[in-house]
């Protein structure tokens, strides 16, 4: 077979697209600073949506779909941190009872923790840290925790958290376990990324359709056709360097190098997207979209932040040419790598 | 109403057995370099003719790979050709002989050709021995292709063909142009009606080719002229007076193909050694640009994947062509701006590097230029 089935349920999707829809009609207008919706949380919670692949034998594929529908909506949630990262770092270190929600924390050498995702909000912390002996998993609970309230440039909830490491029951792992851990915050981003882009362009279009100068509406301006034509590309390509790195997390037998290659690739085009997606959709919005009032901010703002997190656009880049360097392919055979024994 | 999800391709894993056609053209070329029976070259798909390689492939089986094997071709699926062109590309391979005849010419014979067409044509086709031209700018049509003016009037059994193509590429090599003429006077409230696609003999009496020389003084492009020249019945191209219909569904194989992003691969494959050596220092921008080549990979697989499936990603095409074009320029401009100023005439990415500033003048604007496309996604998000 050459096509990968990577559909997803599409009753599943009406699904998230309803809870989504149904908690966005009702909520109240946010401000400059988020918090986790609880009732949001609960609602996804009591339907088996907050662990999919970690308890719901779902895998990446429905995760992927649940974070797009969660960015579109602008819903407030640790949905990769609990269930992507939290409860896979649980699962790997076998460690703690498992149950309630978590966010995730990197460790290195300190007991302080920097930007930690919706840390007020969960009941722990899964701590993947490194110390004399080398990197551990360790669960902690929020009585182990001293949060300082912090927030992103989009307002979600970034914390500083000073955890009692001490009485920690940790457990060893691998140092690939980090490098993958980064992979999967850094997927997480690009699909939540690319689920923004798309509310910010169709939002876009909109007001161009509706919104009259000159006695015509601004759709009918080359100029501003091309504004949403270059962004919506851009937005295809990102989605389809995204979905191309999911696909291959979700299906069995994919290489640590693989999965580097494709989340890289993903991130670096994401990041690119992002910058003139964000651009772009507020010069047509012109000076309405500048305020806190109009909601095209709940997109752009967090599209920005999620960019930077896990691995950088950057960094991405730069890992990229190392990649390169320090191989032995070419350009094209890294781009399109083929199983051994297939190689010339 | 259409939306940004008419840009989007379903992603495709390829099989075992395309990974393994992949790695016998990998083979293929590599036997090709070790004997040096080709020399890479940027731009190998409009400016490197080499009937004899064309003829290597045929023998091989890569060239008209789709056409049915009653026909002479071998039965392939769409994506069989999508890796193989891909892989030829990257490698810059000297694939021009067949190129246009493969990509356009044997789909639309197969769809639009009467039998006759696709007893004829295609066995020449699927072993290099014959090549076509395109026939469809004019001096005063180029982006608005409606315009056309070349005109075929009825005379005794077939047609009397007068008018002018322009930027017609490789009609001084070619056998044949498939022409895009108006067979009905233009009715202005109906545009897009009254032309036919014609199969012209560029040996013909009363065809003329002069050449176009490139700003870089080579010649691939020409001025057509027909002066009466005869057409008969038989070479009518699918209905008249259906030229437009015809035409314009077929544009997803010409733009979304791995021709729109690997063009100056090869500029990257040079500066990789070049950093590998330690002359250069690599940056960012050079990763930058290998996620973008490989997105494109990516996302003109998922386009060759609907493709194959009788599907019509238009739209999802026409992204790959701007994004893919316009990276060919940024890889253009990236590897210009690290030539350092003492590499000489002899020095490899000096050479490779100007041809390809040279060049990418025409990278935006060849088979529909970036803004033609820009409005056909404006118009998928409905924007016109």
């Amino acid at each position: 077979m050459s096509v990968q089935d990577l559909s997803v349920d599409p009753e599943l999707v009406g699904l998230f697209n309803r809870v989504m829809g149904d908690w966005r009609a009702s909520r109240t207008e946010p401000g400059v600073k988020l918090e986790a919706d609880p009732a949001l949380w609960g609602t996804l919670d009591e339907l088996g949506l907050t662990r999919l692949t970690t308890e719901a034998d779902a895998t990446w594929l429905e995760a992927a779909a649940l974070l797009r529908a969660a960015a579109k909506a602008a819903a407030p949630l640790p949905l990769a941190e609990n269930d992507l990262l939290g409860h896979w770092l649980l699962a790997i270190g076998d460690t703690g009872d498992r149950e309630g929600t978590r966010t995730v924390a990197l460790l290195e050498g300190s007991n302080e923790a920097a930007r930690v995702p919706w840390a007020r909000f969960v009941d722990g912390v899964v701590v993947l840290g490194r110390d004399d002996e080398g990197w551990y998993v360790a669960d902690a609970p929020a009585r182990h925790l001293s949060i300082r309230p912090a927030w992103d440039l989009a307002g979600q909830p970034r914390d500083t958290v000073i955890i009692d490491t001490f009485s920690l029951q940790r457990t060893r792992v691998d140092e690939s376990v980090v490098a993958e851990y980064r992979l999967r915050g850094a997927l997480a981003r690009s699909i939540q990324m690319v689920g923004a882009m798309e509310q910010a362009i169709e939002m876009s279009a909109e007001f161009a359709r509706d919104r009259y100068q000159f006695g015509r509406p601004l759709a009918k301006f080359q100029a501003v056709q091309h504004l949403l034509a270059d962004a919506a590309c851009e937005c295809a390509l990102a989605r389809a360097a995204t979905e191309s790195a999911v696909g291959l997390i979700a299906s069995p037998g994919h290489t640590s190098d693989e999965l580097a290659l494709r989340v890289l690739v993903a991130k670096s085009v994401t990041g690119h997207a992002v910058s003139a997606v964000v651009r772009k959709t507020h010069q047509v919005h012109g000076a309405i979209g500048t305020t806190l009032e109009y909601p095209l901010h709940e997109f752009t703002k967090p599209a920005l932040a999620w960019s930077s997190e896990f691995i950088s656009v950057s960094q991405a880049n730069h890992q990229l040419a190392q990649r390169l360097l320090t191989g032995n392919t070419s350009v094209w055979t890294a781009a399109v790598p083929l199983p051994a024994g297939d190689r010339e | 109403m259409p939306g940004l999800d008419s840009l989007h391709v379903a992603p495709l894993r390829e099989s075992q057995q395309l990974q393994a056609l992949r790695g016998e053209v990998r083979a293929f070329i590599a036997e090709e370099l070790r004997n040096g029976s080709f020399r890479p070259a940027i731009d190998s798909w409009m400016t490197s003719w080499d009937s004899d390689f064309s003829r290597r492939l045929a023998k091989r089986g890569w060239v008209g790979m789709t056409i049915p094997t009653e026909y002479g071709g071998h039965g392939g699926s769409f994506l069989d050709r999508f890796v193989v062109t891909e892989e030829l590309l990257a490698a810059g391979a000297p694939v021009t002989a067949h190129w246009f005849s493969d990509r356009q010419v044997a789909p639309s014979l197969l769809r639009f050709g009467t039998e006759m067409h696709k007893r004829d044509f295609l066995p020449r086709i699927a072993n290099a021995d014959i090549a076509f031209a395109i026939g469809m700018s004019e001096p005063d049509a180029g982006s608005d292709l409606a315009s056309v003016q070349t005109k075929a009037v009825r005379a005794a059994d077939g047609w009397r063909v007068t008018g002018t193509k322009i930027w017609t590429s490789h009609a001084h090599r070619a056998d044949y142009a498939i022409c895009l003429v108006r067979t009905s006077p233009l009715d202005v409230t109906h545009r897009h009606s009254g032309l036919s696609q014609l199969i012209i003999d560029l040996h013909a009496e009363g065809v003329t080719v002069r050449p176009i020389l490139s700003l870089n003084g080579e010649h691939h492009f020409n001025e057509v002229h027909f002066d009466s020249v005869h057409v008969p019945d038989s070479m009518v191209l699918g209905q008249v007076g259906e030229g437009w219909h015809q035409v314009t569904s077929e544009l997803g194989y010409e733009r979304s193909g791995p021709e729109r992003f690997l063009s100056v691969l090869l500029l990257l494959e040079d500066l990789l050694a070049a950093f590998r050596a330690g002359e250069l220092s690599p940056d960012g921008q050079f990763g930058h640009l290998f996620a973008r080549i490989t997105a494109l990979h990516h996302m003109s697989l998922g386009v060759a994947g609907a493709l194959a499936n009788h599907g019509s990603p238009d739209a999802a095409a026409g992204v790959v062509k701007h994004l893919g074009t316009l990276t060919e320029a940024d890889i253009t401009e990236y590897a210009a701006n690290l030539l350092e100023p003492q590499a000489g005439d002899e020095d490899v990415r000096r050479v490779s590097v100007e041809r390809a500033l040279l060049s990418r003048p025409s990278f935006t604007l060849r088979g529909g230029t970036n803004e033609i496309l820009r409005g056909v996604i404006a118009r998928e998000l409905g924007l016109r």
